[in-house]
C-alpha cells in the first residue's frame, strides 16, 4: 500500500473507532493500600461492556469507557481482595485505588481475573514471579534468590547447577537484557554466578520476556529481565531482615511525608569472611596448611520517590554491591573486586487521562580490578563498562480499541578493556596496555495494542535502533508484532515475532560466568548480533479434578546472526588485540514449551518442560575457524527440561515448599584421546597431554534434583492476643538436594600415577591409569534462616 | 593456568576439599583414531633428531608391562628427510638419547643443524602405511640475555635471599614476537622448571623486556634463565598443549584442539620448528 494511503486508512480507521460512540476516560494509579506501593499488571475489568486494561509498570492505567452508562469496575491483583467501584462518567474521571490485602477473602475472583487477562493479553513468553513466591520456595544456603526461582519457570535453563546465568531459547549469557529500575546491570552475579545481585527484599516485581519482545525493549537478543525495585512504605515506618548462616539482611522503609514521598534503604552482607578467618587463625602453623582466601559481598539498594502533584511523580534509586576477594601473607597481597554500580532517576507526569509519560535517565557502571603486590613488584588489571542513558516513553490511551506507546533512548556507553599496569616499586620495570572505546547507542519506537475485534487483538510496532563507534555506524529496523485470538472465553491462540539487534557483547570464553568477563562494542570488525524469533502458542483455563488451572504450550524458531565466538585457545585476558581473536557465525534454536499452573487453594505452583535444540556454526574470523565451520552444539543445549514447583499452606503456622527439577546433561567437551609431549630441552616431559575433537560431543549426566523448604511462623499466639501487633517472624528450614543426588557439576579425567624408577635409579612418577572424575557441587545441603518484619 | 581461571578454582577446590564431592564414574567418550605425534626442534650446532610416536584412545591402558609396549607408542618404519638450502638429510630410524637434556628421540642423523636464520627447513615423512606428514620452519633468530641482575631486599648481612632479574631486547618492536621464559633453580634436568610460560612483546618496556623472581634464592645457590625466541607456529602449538592439560579439571577453562604445524595425509599432531634459545646460569652472590 502507497503510504499516503496507508497514513489516510489509519487516520480514518481511529476516528472511525473514535466516534463510534461518546466516550470518556478513566484513569490513575493503582496502590498497594496498605503500603502505598504502585500495583504492576493489576487488572481493571468492566464487565457489562467487557473492557479491561491492567496498570502499566509505573501502577498506571487508562481506559475509555461509554459515557453516561452506570458501570461497575473491577479491580483485581493477585494476593489482594478485589475492589469495586460503581460510576457514571460524564467526563474524564480520575480514580486512584488503594488495595486492601485479603488473600483468603477472594482469592478465586482475583486469580481468575488475573487468568482472563492473560487470555485476553497479546503478550506472550512472559514469565513473573512474586517475592511472595521467592520466599516460599527452597533456597541455597537460606538465601533467597529472584533468577534462580524464574529459572524454574519453562525456557529458561539454568547455565549449570547453582549459578545465575540464564540461557533463554537458545541464546547465550549475554543475551540477556538485566534492567533494575531501568538501568542496565552487566553483571548479574555475586560469587561466581552462585547468587544474583538481586536481595528479595527490595524487590518489587520481575518479568522475563522470553520472546515476543515489546518494541520498548532492545539491545539483547533473547530475553529482556525487567526488576523493579519497591518504592517505600509511604503510609508508615517499617522493616524485613533475615539472619541466615551465611549472610544478614536489613530493610527498612517509610514515609518522609505521609501519603506523598517514601524511602526503602535495603543492604546484605555475607560473611564467610568472618568465618574463614578464624578458621586461618586456628590452622596458623599447621604444616601444609592452606588459607582459604578472603571473600565477601555486599549491596545495598535505596530509593525515595516524591509526590510532586495530582501529575507528576519523582523517584531516585541506587544500587550497589561489590564482591571483595582478597588472599595474602607475608610476600604477596592479593586482591580482586567486582561489582555494579546503577543509579535512576525517574518522573511520571500525567498530560492528560489518556497521555501518561516516564522519562528516565541512568547511570549504570561494571568493573571488576585485580591487584596484587610482590615483593617490589605491582601488578592490576582493570575492565569496566559505564553508560549513561536518557530515555522516554509516552503511553496514549487512544481509543478504545488502540493504545499506543512510544519513545526514544539514547545511552553513552564507555568501555575499558583489559587495561594492565605492572612494574617495579623502583621503576625499573614498567609496562601498561589496554583499550579505551566509547560509543553511542540510539533507539527509537512506536507500538499500538489494538483490538481489531472483541475476539482479536493485535500490538504491532516498530523499533529503529543504531550504534555509532569511532566512525562506525550501525542501524537496524525491529519490527515486532504479536495477536492474540480469544477462541472461547477459557481458550486463546497467540502468535508472535520480534526481529532483535545486539550492538554490545560478552567476551567470555568459558560456559560459566566470570567476573572477569568484559564487554565490547560493535566495532568495524565486530558487527551486531541480529536475531529473529517466531513463537505460536495457546493458554487455556479448564478446571482439573476440580481445580481451576492455566495450561500455556508454545513453540518457537530462532534465527542467529552474526554470533560471537572465540578460535580455540584464545587469550581474552590483558590482549591489545581482542577482536583478532574473534570468530562470526550464526545459530538457530527451535523447541516447545508448556506448562501448567495452579494458583488457587492451599496448594499452589506449576509443573513446566521444555524440549529444545540449538545450534551454532559458520564461525570464520580473522586468525581461523572453529571446526572448519561445521555446526555444533553449545554447552548448554539440552534436550528436555521439566520442573516441578509446589507451595502448601498446611496451616496457619507452617507453610511448605518443594521443587523438582530433571534436565538433560549439559554438553561438555571432553579429550578423547592423549599423547606424550617431551618437549625442549630444561622441559619437563609430559606423560599425558589430552587431545580434544570436536566441541560439545559428551553429553553430562542427567541432572535432577529436590528441594524442600519449611517456613515456621512465629508469635501468632502474640499476634492473636494483639492483632495490632507488627513483629511477624518465622524460621525458615532449606533443605537443597534432598535425596543427596551427586549432579555433575563437570566431569574430567583423571590421570593416575604410582612412582616407579628410571635406569639410573631415580624415583620418578609413571601414569598407571586413567579414571574419569565427576565434581559435584551440592551434597545435601540444608539451611536455617530467621525472617522478620515490622 | 589462565589468570582470570585462578580464582574460582581456589574458590572451588576449597568446597569440593570440604565436601568430598568428588567420585569416580563410568563414561564413554567419542570414538578416536589413533593419529602420529612429531616433535622436532631444529638447533644449530646440534644434530638432526625427531621423536615419531602415536597417540592414544584416552582410556587405553599404560601397562609397560606389555612387550608390545613400545611397538605400541613408537611409530616404525618411517622415511623422514628434511632439506635445507638443496640439501637432503635423511634421518633414519634408532634410539638417540641425550644424557644432559634426557631428551630421547627414535630417528636422527648425525649431520648438523646449520645456523642459517633466513632459509627454510622442510621436512617430509613417509609413515608405513603410506600416509605423509610435511612441514616446513625456519629458525629464528637468537636473543641474547643482555643481563642477569640478582638483587637483595636490603644490604644487611643477614639478608641472603636474592632476586634475579634478567633482562633482554625484543628484536623487532614492529611486529609480534614471541617468547618462552624457563627459569631453573639448582638443577637444569632433575627438577622441573620454577617458572615456565609463554610471554609476548607487548611487555617491552621501551624495547626492553624484563622477566623476575621473588627474593627466593639463597646465597651460594645456581639459577639458569633461558629465553627462547619462538616461531609463531611453535608458540601456536606450545599455547594449545598448556591449554588442553590446564582445561581438563577446570570448570571455567575453555579446551582447545591441538594447534600443528604439520600437513600431508597422516592427520598427524606435532611440531617442526627451528629452535633458538639463550640461557645464562648464574651463581648467586652478594
Amino acid at each position: 500500500m502507497h503510504p499516503t494511503r496507508l497514513i489516510l486508512f489509519l487516520w480514518m480507521f481511529f476516528s472511525i473507532n473514535s466516534f463510534a460512540q461518546e466516550k470518556f476516560t478513566l484513569s490513575g494509579v493503582i496502590t498497594d493500600g496498605e503500603s502505598g506501593e504502585t500495583l504492576i499488571g493489576a487488572t481493571v475489568y468492566v464487565a457489562e461492556v467487557a473492557a479491561g486494561t491492567t496498570t502499566n509498570e509505573y501502577g498506571f492505567y487508562s481506559i475509555s469507557l461509554p459515557a453516561n452508562q452506570p458501570l461497575k469496575v473491577e479491580f483485581s491483583y493477585i494476593g489482594f481482595q478485589n475492589s469495586e467501584r460503581d460510576i457514571t462518567l460524564t467526563a474524564d474521571q480520575k480514580l486512584d485505588i488503594g488495595m486492601g490485602e485479603g488473600i483468603e477473602l477472594a482469592e478465586v475472583v482475583v486469580k481468575a481475573n488475573s487468568y482472563q487477562e492473560q487470555l485476553r493479553s497479546t503478550e506472550m513468553s512472559v514469565e513473573g514471579i512474586t517475592t511472595k513466591e521467592v520466599k516460599t520456595l527452597p533456597s541455597v544456603l537460606g538465601e533467597t534468590d529472584i533468577l534462580k526461582v524464574i529459572q524454574l519457570k519453562p525456557g529458561i535453563p539454568s547455565g549449570g547447577e547453582g549459578t545465575t546465568g540464564l540461557y533463554v531459547r537458545g541464546g547465550g549469557q549475554d543475551q540477556n537484557l538485566i534492567v533494575l529500575d531501568e538501568a542496565i546491570v552487566y553483571n548479574p552475579n555475586h560469587l561466581f554466578g552462585f547468587f544474583s545481585t538481586f536481595n528479595t527484599d527490595a524487590v518489587k516485581d520481575l518479568k522475563l520476556y522470553k520472546g515476543g519482545f515489546p518494541p520498548q525493549y532492545g539491545g539483547r537478543l533473547s530475553s529482556v529481565i525487567d526488576v523493579k525495585l519497591k518504592e517505600g512504605n509511604n503510609k508508615r515506618f517499617s522493616g524485613a531482615g533475615g539472619l541466615g548462616i551465611i549472610s544478614s539482611r536489613l530493610t527498612l522503609e517509610g514515609p518522609i511525608e505521609k501519603d506523598k514521598s517514601s524511602f526503602i534503604v535495603s543492604g546484605r552482607r555475607t560473611y564467610f569472611d568472618l568465618i574463614t578467618r578464624q578458621v586461618n587463625k586456628a590452622n596458623e602453623g599447621v604444616e601444609d596448611n592452606q588459607p582459604i582466601p578472603d571473600y565477601y559481598f555486599y549491596d545495598l539498594n535505596t530509593k525515595i520517590n516524591f509526590k510532586l502533584g495530582e501529575k507528576d511523580h519523582l523517584y531516585l534509586s541506587g544500587y550497589f554491591g561489590r564482591d571483595q576477594f582478597g588472599f595474602n601473607n607475608e610476600t604477596f597481597n592479593f586482591g580482586f573486586n567486582w561489582g555494579n554500580v546503577t543509579s535512576t532517576a525517574r518522573w511520571n507526569h500525567q498530560f492528560n487521562p489518556k497521555l501518561f509519560s516516564n522519562t528516565t535517565v541512568t547511570f549504570s557502571d561494571y568493573r571488576y580490578k585485580i591487584s596484587n603486590e610482590i615483593v617490589g613488584f605491582s601488578f592490576a588489571l582493570d575492565s569496566k563498562i559505564r553508560d549513561v542513558n536518557l530515555k522516554t516513553d509516552f503511553y496514549q490511551n487512544l481509543n478504545s480499541k488502540n493504545t499506543l506507546r512510544y519513545g526514544a533512548s539514547v545511552t553513552y556507553h564507555e568501555f575499558t578493556v583489559g587495561r594492565l599496569k605492572a612494574g617495579s616499586d623502583d621503576g625499573e620495570i614498567s609496562f601498561s596496555g589496554g583499550n579505551e572505546f566509547d560509543g553511542v547507542e540510539y533507539g527509537l519506537y512506536i507500538s499500538d495494542d489494538w483490538e481489531a475485534s472483541p475476539r482479536l487483538k493485535v500490538n504491532g510496532g516498530l523499533r529503529l535502533s543504531g550504534f555509532s563507534n569511532d566512525g562506525t555506524f550501525y542501524y537496524g529496523l525491529e519490527p515486532r508484532v504479536a495477536a492474540n485470538y480469544k477462541v472461547t472465553n477459557s481458550f486463546s491462540l497467540k502468535g508472535s515475532y520480534a526481529r532483535m539487534n545486539q550492538y554490545v557483547h560478552l567476551v567470555s570464553n568459558s560456559g560459566l560466568s566470570l567476573p572477569t568477563d568484559v564487554w565490547y562494542p560493535s566495532t568495524k570488525l565486530v558487527e551486531p548480533q541480529i536475531s529473529d524469533q517466531v513463537a505460536v502458542g495457546g493458554s487455556a483455563l479448564f478446571k482439573l479434578f476440580g481445580t481451576e488451572v492455566f495450561l500455556t504450550n508454545e513453540y518457537f524458531y530462532k534465527l542467529l546472526d552474526k554470533q560471537i565466538d572465540f578460535i580455540d585457545g584464545a587469550e581474552l585476558f590483558a590482549n591489545d588485540e581482542l577482536e583478532q581473536e574473534f570468530v562470526f557465525g550464526d545459530g538457530y534454536a527451535y523447541g516447545g514449551e508448556i506448562s501448567l499452573e495452579k494458583r488457587t487453594g492451599d496448594l499452589t505452583g506449576w509443573i513446566g518442560y521444555t524440549y529444545s535444540k540449538i545450534r551454532r556454526g559458520n564461525f570464520f574470523g580473522p586468525k581461523g575457524d572453529v571446526m572448519e565451520g561445521r555446526y555444533f552444539a553449545p554447552r548448554y543445549d539440552r534436550r528436555h527440561d521439566i520442573s516441578i514447583v509446589g507451595m502448601y499452606k498446611i496451616n496457619e503456622r507452617f507453610r511448605a515448599g518443594a521443587t523438582w527439577v530433571y534436565g538433560s546433561g549439559d554438553l561438555s567437551w571432553l579429550p578423547s584421546g592423549r599423547f606424550t609431549f617431551q618437549d625442549v630441552p630444561g622441559a619437563e616431559f609430559q606423560a599425558v597431554v589430552p587431545s580434544y575433537g570436536d566441541r560439545n560431543t559428551f553429553r553430562l549426566p542427567a541432572f535432577h534434583r529436590l528441594d524442600l523448604n519449611l517456613i515456621i511462623k512465629l508469635g501468632l499466639k502474640k499476634k492473636r492476643k494483639n492483632p495490632n501487633r507488627r513483629w511477624e517472624s518465622d524460621l525458615t528450614l532449606s533443605v537443597i538436594n534432598a535425596y543427596d543426588r551427586r549432579n555433575a557439576f563437570f566431569i574430567f579425567l583423571d590421570v593416575d600415577f604410582a612412582e616407579g624408577t628410571d635406569n639410573d635409579g631415580n624415583l620418578i612418577e609413571l601414569p598407571t591409569g586413567v579414571t574419569a572424575k565427576q565434581v559435584s557441587l551440592f551434597p545435601i545441603l540444608p539451611a536455617l534462616t530467621y525472617n522478620f518484619k515490622f | 593456568m589462565k589468570f582470570q581461571y585462578i580464582l574460582p578454582v581456589i574458590f572451588l577446590i576449597s568446597i569440593f576439599g570440604a565436601c568430598n564431592l568428588t567420585n569416580d564414574v563410568d563414561l564413554e567418550l567419542p570414538e578416536y583414531d589413533r593419529q602420529p605425534v612429531l616433535e622436532c626442534y631444529l638447533e644449530p650446532g646440534q644434530p638432526y633428531q625427531l621423536l615419531l610416536t602415536r597417540s592414544f584412545e584416552f582410556f587405553a591402558p599404560f601397562d609397560t608391562s606389555d612387550g608390545q609396549f613400545l611397538e605400541n607408542v613408537i611409530e616404525q618404519g618411517a622415511t623422514i628427510n628434511i632439506t635445507h638450502d638443496g640439501k637432503t638429510v635423511t634421518l633414519v630410524e634408532g634410539l638417540f638419547f641425550n644424557p644432559f637434556t634426557q631428551k630421547i628421540f627414535n630417528y636422527g642423523s648425525p649431520e648438523i643443524v646449520p645456523e642459517d636464520f633466513d632459509n627454510a627447513f622442510e621436512l617430509e615423512v613417509i609413515l608405513a602405511d603410506g600416509n605423509t606428514i610435511t612441514s616446513k620452519t625456519t629458525i629464528p633468530v637468537k636473543v641474547p640475555i643482555d643481563s642477569v641482575v640478582i638483587e637483595f631486599e636490603s644490604d644487611a648481612a643477614t639478608d641472603t635471599m636474592a632476586r634475579a632479574l634478567t633482562y633482554f631486547t625484543d628484536p623487532d618492536p614492529n611486529i609480534e614476537n614471541r617468547f618462552r621464559r624457563q627459569f631453573h633453580w639448582n638443577s637444569l634436568v632433575d627438577s622441573s622448571a620454577q617458572q615456565d610460560f609463554l610471554a609476548t612483546d607487548q611487555f617491552a618496556d621501551n624495547g626492553r623486556i624484563v622477566f623476575g623472581t621473588g627474593f627466593d634464592y639463597p646465597v651460594g645457590d645456581t639459577i639458569w634463565n633461558t629465553v627462547f625466541n619462538m616461531n609463531r607456529d611453535y608458540a601456536d602449538f606450545y599455547e594449545s598443549v598448556i591449554i588442553s592439560v590446564q582445561s581438563n579439571g577446570n570448570p571455567f577453562g575453555q579446551p582447545a584442539s591441538i594447534d600443528s604445524n604439520l600437513g600431508g595425509t597422516a592427520d598427524a599432531l606435532g611440531i617442526f620448528t627451528g629452535l633458538s634459545y639463550s640461557r645464562e646460569m648464574t651463581i648467586i652472590e652478594k
